[in-house]
């Protein structure tokens, strides 16, 4: 039998109506999903799709029009739930006068844990989140950076089951993407779940074990990055070096994303292609072959076809309208 | 649930110790007590007196207004600036948060209210005079209608802007203030007049109870009020700090954080 989600949405709404007009917008219509315990969970869309939207109401932050979250089997917003959750605000915002120990040691205060918990809690997280250096130093002086390693050391306080993430890696340097991918995948070994919006589709590809992609307010699609992305090849992208002052014309007939730098030839042939009779023909011509290898889909092509879909079914149900 | 509202309250006591217009409204308010000097040396003997009823007038002025600015923007700043949403994700119930925010602004104004009563019993010492039991209770009386008013700004701000709820604030400061001169004013009103000034000051506090000095025969110089009345003027007062948090809870608890 499989474990009780850890989370678990169902057919979730919100519907908010313009202050004068009255006009009624839908930012979720109907998402439901289920997020196992111990994974990670992707959740990716454009701006204005709704992931936030989405996340506040999980956080009890905004009053869904309709459907249900649990956590934990705890329905939100009882503080049964948030007693288990870290959550990651978007673009946080926290008392600019406070330094990060004291922003943890608040956080800490509303979890009830006890001064010598607090303070082995938060030192260990500073150091955790790269901030020792800053310990002594009000948030007013933080980076952006900064703001966001402090928001997931307090989302990190309670020692949660379930974390929460809106945009995590929002602001942050290369570096910084990648401590921050390495203690998501760190939470993971430890059992936690991990539930994140991003906009950088890389890192979601890189740890998520389950994505779902939302637009104009419901789930275009759900699933493991190996049952979305489509198996077979999209192509097959070929590098030849040839001389910069040969004719190159038919070769690149019919083929996409060509580029010619130098005396180095890159394109991709439709996967239908004969690749073979190319490379024959490529050679006729002087050319050395550097590389061969299949374009298969990315998570970024998977994201832009659904939305691209939503946005065209939306347009023709507005259109009906 | 006590040590997460005291953590509100302590964090919030912080935020209003940062807001440098409290630092010049005491100036103002020491500045009061000095200008009584000057005035009360110009008066015929009636240098003490002066000094007490611009101490208290002071007092009860500024305190109030203090009240209203701190009311208005500390809550409001929490949901503007999104503070909120990292608090309120926590296992701290949205009341508490607010009576928390009150909590801390009561302890702001009651440190507040304290260097007021102690530039007026210094002004009053310089010219000889001591802390009379009137003048304590006339100080206690004066800290609840501070007290009484954070609670009418909060209530209002959990629902509106600065702009509106500041407006609305000093509109019920005001009314409680005068609640004896408009009932005098529509003594010999028509029926309806009277009708509908009563029914609005029903819905205000009566802030003229924490006021009571120049009101009939009461004076703080001579025949002030008992102790019973204080202790009546009190529970008035928390009657309706408590009810003017128990629907700004209500009515916080509904909004949406977006």
């Amino acid at each position: 039998m499989d474990p009780a989600p850890a989370i678990d949405v169902r057919d979730l709404r919100k519907t908010y109506r313009t202050p004068f007009a009255r006009k009624k917008v839908e930012a979720l219509r109907g998402v439901t999903f289920a997020v196992e315990p111990g994974t990670i969970y992707g959740f990716v869309g454009p701006n204005g799709a709704g992931k936030t939207t989405t996340i506040r109401t999980m956080m009890g932050l905004i009053r869904p029009t309709g459907g249900s979250v649990k956590i934990l089997g705890h329905a939100i917003p009882s503080r049964a739930a948030r007693f288990k959750v870290g959550f990651l605000p978007e673009s946080p915002y926290f008392y600019d006068y406070l330094t990060v120990a004291e922003l943890l040691d608040l956080t800490g205060r509303l979890f009830g844990l006890s001064h010598a918990e607090r303070t082995k809690r938060a030192d260990e997280l500073i150091d955790r989140v790269g901030l020792g250096r800053a310990r002594a130093q009000s948030l007013k002086k933080f980076s952006k950076g900064m703001l966001q390693r402090a928001g997931l050391a307090q989302a990190l306080m309670n020692d949660p089951e379930v974390v929460v993430l809106d945009e995590p890696m929002s602001g942050l340097d290369p570096i910084g993407r990648k401590e921050v991918r390495d203690l998501i995948l760190e939470l993971r070994e430890k059992k936690k779940t991990v539930f994140f919006s991003s906009h950088i589709l890389t890192d979601i590809e890189a740890i998520a074990d389950h994505v779902a992609i939302i637009a104009r307010g419901s789930l275009s699609a759900q699933g493991t990055p190996a049952e979305l992305i489509q198996k077979s090849a999209l192509g097959v992208d070929v590098t030849v070096r040839i001389a910069a002052d040969v004719a190159v014309d038919d070769l690149t007939a019919g083929a996409t994303h060509v580029r010619r730098t130098g005396d180095e030839l890159s394109l991709t042939l439709a996967a239908d292609a004969d690749v073979d009779a190319w490379l024959a023909k490529s050679r006729e011509r002087g050319a050395r072959v550097i590389a061969v290898a299949p374009r298969h889909e990315t998570l970024e092509d998977l994201f832009l076809r659904r939305i691209a879909s939503a946005d065209a079914s939306g347009e023709a149900t507005e259109g009906r309208v | 649930m006590l040590g997460r509202i005291w953590a509100i309250a302590l964090n919030t006591f912080r935020e209003a110790a940062r807001i440098k217009v409290l630092y010049g409204l005491l100036v103002l308010v020491f500045g009061a007590n000095f200008l009584a000097l000057v005035l009360g040396a110009m008066s015929y003997h009636e240098d003490v007196r002066v000094a007490q009823d611009i101490g208290l007038a002071g007092m009860s002025l500024f305190g109030s207004l203090t009240a209203i600015l701190l009311g208005l923007f500390l809550l409001y700043n929490e949901v503007q600036k999104r503070t909120v949403h990292a608090i309120v994700s926590k296992p701290i119930a949205r009341w508490e948060f607010v009576v928390g925010k009150w909590l801390g602004m009561a302890l702001v104004l009651s440190v507040l209210v304290g260097l007021f009563a102690l530039a007026m019993v210094l002004m009053l010492a310089f010219q000889g005079a001591g802390m009379s039991m009137a003048l304590v209770k006339a100080t206690l009386l004066a800290w609840l209608e501070v007290l009484t008013v954070a609670a009418i700004a909060i209530f209002f701000s959990s629902f509106s802007t600065p702009f509106l709820a500041g407006i609305f604030s000093l509109a019920m400061w005001v009314l409680g203030r005068v609640t004896p001169e408009i009932v005098d004013a529509t003594r010999a009103a028509s029926s309806w007049i009277r009708v509908t000034a009563h029914v609005a000051l029903e819905i205000v506090p009566d802030l003229s109870l924490m006021s009571p000095s120049g009101r009939g025969d009461v004076t703080i110089h001579s025949d002030f009020v008992s102790w019973g009345y204080v202790v009546c003027s009190a529970g008035h007062g928390v009657g309706w700090i408590i009810g003017l948090l128990a629907l700004a809870c209500l009515l916080f608890a509904r909004r949406d954080f977006v």
